[in-house]
C-alpha cells in the first residue's frame, strides 16, 4: 500500500458522521478509483460510469448516518451503495449486456491493458498475485462482483446447485485470502 | 450454530459480496455483533475483496470530483431534498432555486400590496370628497352664523327699550322708498335699517345725514353687503332735528346732493 493515509477508518467515519468536507475528499482520492473501476467493469463505459460514480459518491454523503461500522467495513458499505447504484443501471435504463460472464472474464484478463488503471494501491503487484487464483475462482467472484448477480443467477450462469454458490464462493475467497497474504 | 460452523457456511462470504437474502444478513448482522471472531473473520474477508477491488481501480476522470464537491455545496446552499439527474449535468452547475414558499410568500406580497394602493386610492378619494362636502357644510355653517349674529344684533336694536324707531318716508323723488332709524335715546347711538331702500346702482352708495340746526352732517356710509341690507351702527347723535338718505357717490360726499335725495324722516 502506498497511499499515506491521513486518517484511520475510525476517524474517517467519525469525520463523515459530522459532515466533514475535507473527510470526504479524503474519502473521494482514497476509494474513487476502486469503486470507479468496479462500476466500469459493469457498465464499460466511461461517461455512464461516471455519472453512476457521481451519483454513489453524493448518495454516500448524504446516508452516511446510515453507515454502521459494526456491521462491517467502510468500504464494503460504499461498494454496495456503487453496486446497487450501478445494477439499477443497467436495469432501468434500458442497459444492455448481451453476455455478463464474457464482459467479466475479459476484464480479468484484460485488466493490464488498461492503462488508466490506478497505481495507488500497488495494483500492479495485486494483479501478480490474482494469476494464482484459479479461472473459474477469479469467474465465481467476478460474477458477484461486477456481474452484480444474484446467488440464483450464478447457479443458473455456471450451471451449478444453488447450494454450492455458498462454498464455491467460500473456498474462491479463502484462496483469495491466501494469495493477498 | 457454532462459530466454527458460522465461518464454514460461506455465508460471511456471500454477506461480504452483498448477495445474502433479507434474513441471511440479519442473521449474518447478529452473529457479527454477538462473536468478535466472527466479526474479525468477517473483517478478513472484506479486506480481501477489498484488495480485490483495488486490483481493479481505474481513476475517474477529475471532474467527477468537482461535479460532486459541487453538487454537494448547492445541496447545502439551496434545498437537499432531491438529487437532481446527474445525468443532465456535463460540467459542474450550480443549480439556484428559489424555494417556493418564497414564491408564494412573494406572490401574496404583491396582491396585498395592489389591493392596498386600490384601497388607498378609494379611501383617498373618499376623503377628498368628504373633506370637500365638510368645507361646504362649514362655509355655510359660517355664513348662518353670521346672519344669526346679523340678524341677533338687528333685533336687539329693534327690541331694545331705549330704542326710538323712525321711519324715513320717501320724497317724491322716490315714492317707494322706505327706511328706519333706531335712536338710541340713552346713548345717541343711531342704526338704520335700510331693506327697503332700492338697490344702489353700481359705483353709487347711501349717505345718512343727521340734520342739525338746519345743517346737514354726515352720519355715515351705509354699506352695502352682498346686495343685502342690514340694520347697520352709524355715527352717534345727541341731537337731531331730522335725518335723511342721499344716494351719493361711492365713499360718500361731504354735503349731501338734494335732487338724490331718497328717504327723510323729522324728529
Amino acid at each position: 500500500m502506498q497511499d499515506v493515509k491521513k486518517y484511520s477508518e475510525d476517524e474517517l467515519v467519525h469525520l463523515l458522521k459530522n459532515r466533514d468536507q475535507s473527510a470526504f475528499s479524503y474519502l473521494y482520492d482514497n476509494y474513487s478509483s476502486v469503486l470507479y473501476g468496479v462500476i466500469y467493469k459493469m457498465l464499460e463505459n466511461h461517461e455512464l460510469s461516471e455519472d453512476v460514480l457521481q451519483e454513489a459518491f453524493i448518495k454516500i454523503w448524504n446516508n452516511f448516518s446510515n453507515y454502521d461500522s459494526d456491521k462491517g467495513r467502510l468500504f464494503t458499505w460504499m461498494l454496495n451503495i456503487t453496486r446497487n447504484l450501478t445494477i439499477d443501471t443497467i436495469r432501468s435504463k434500458g442497459y444492455k449486456k448481451q453476455s455478463k460472464i464474457q464482459n467479466s472474464e475479459n476484464a480479468v484478463n484484460n485488466i493490464s491493458d488498461k492503462a488508466n488503471t490506478a497505481e495507488s494501491f500497488d495494483a500492479l503487484g495485486i494483479r501478480k498475485h490474482l494469476t494464482l487464483l484459479k479461472n473459474d475462482q477469479k469467474q465465481i467472484i467476478d460474477l458477484a462482483y461486477f456481474g452484480g448477480l444474484t446467488q440464483e443467477e450464478i447457479s443458473k450462469t455456471l450451471d451449478i446447485p444453488l447450494g454450492t454458490v455458498k462454498t464455491k464462493m467460500r473456498t474462491a475467497i479463502i484462496e483469495l485470502r491466501k494469495v493477498l497474504k | 450454530m457454532n462459530k466454527e460452523g458460522i465461518i464454514s457456511s460461506g455465508l460471511l462470504e456471500l454477506y461480504a459480496m452483498g448477495l445474502t437474502s433479507a434474513e441471511e444478513t440479519r442473521q449474518v448482522e447478529g452473529w457479527v455483533n454477538q462473536y468478535p471472531e466472527i466479526k474479525q473473520e468477517l473483517d478478513a474477508i472484506e479486506a480481501s475483496l477489498e484488495s480485490y477491488a483495488k486490483a481493479h481501480a481505474i481513476v475517474p476522470s477529475s471532474s467527477v470530483k468537482d461535479k460532486i464537491f459541487s453538487h454537494i455545496a448547492s445541496e447545502q446552499s439551496a434545498d437537499a431534498n432531491k438529487i437532481p439527474s446527474i445525468k443532465a449535468a456535463p460540467a459542474p452547475q450550480k443549480v439556484y432555486r428559489i424555494p417556493t414558499y418564497f414564491k408564494v410568500a412573494a406572490a401574496a406580497i404583491i396582491i396585498v400590496l395592489i389591493g392596498s394602493v386600490a384601497l388607498n386610492y378609494s379611501y383617498y378619494s373618499k376623503y377628498q370628497s368628504a373633506n370637500n362636502e365638510l368645507q361646504v357644510a362649514q362655509e355655510k355653517l359660517r355664513q348662518n352664523e353670521q346672519a344669526n349674529l346679523a340678524m341677533k344684533t338687528d333685533i336687539n336694536v329693534m327690541s331694545d327699550k331705549n330704542s326710538l324707531p323712525v321711519v324715513l318716508k320717501g320724497t317724491p323723488h322716490a315714492p317707494d322708498a322706505l327706511a328706519k332709524i333706531y335712536w338710541m335715546k340713552n346713548t345717541g347711538e343711531v342704526y338704520v335699517d335700510p331693506s327697503n331702500l332700492p338697490s344702489a346702482p353700481a359705483g353709487k352708495q347711501y349717505q345718512l345725514w343727521a340734520i342739525i340746526d338746519g345743517k346737514p352732517v354726515d352720519a355715515g356710509m351705509i354699506s352695502t353687503k352682498q346686495g343685502i341690507y342690514h340694520i347697520q351702527k352709524m355715527k352717534t347723535f345727541g341731537s337731531a332735528q331730522a335725518f335723511a338718505i342721499t344716494l351719493e357717490k361711492a365713499g360718500g360726499s361731504p354735503t349731501p346732493t338734494m335732487d338724490q335725495m331718497y328717504v327723510i324722516a323729522k324728529i
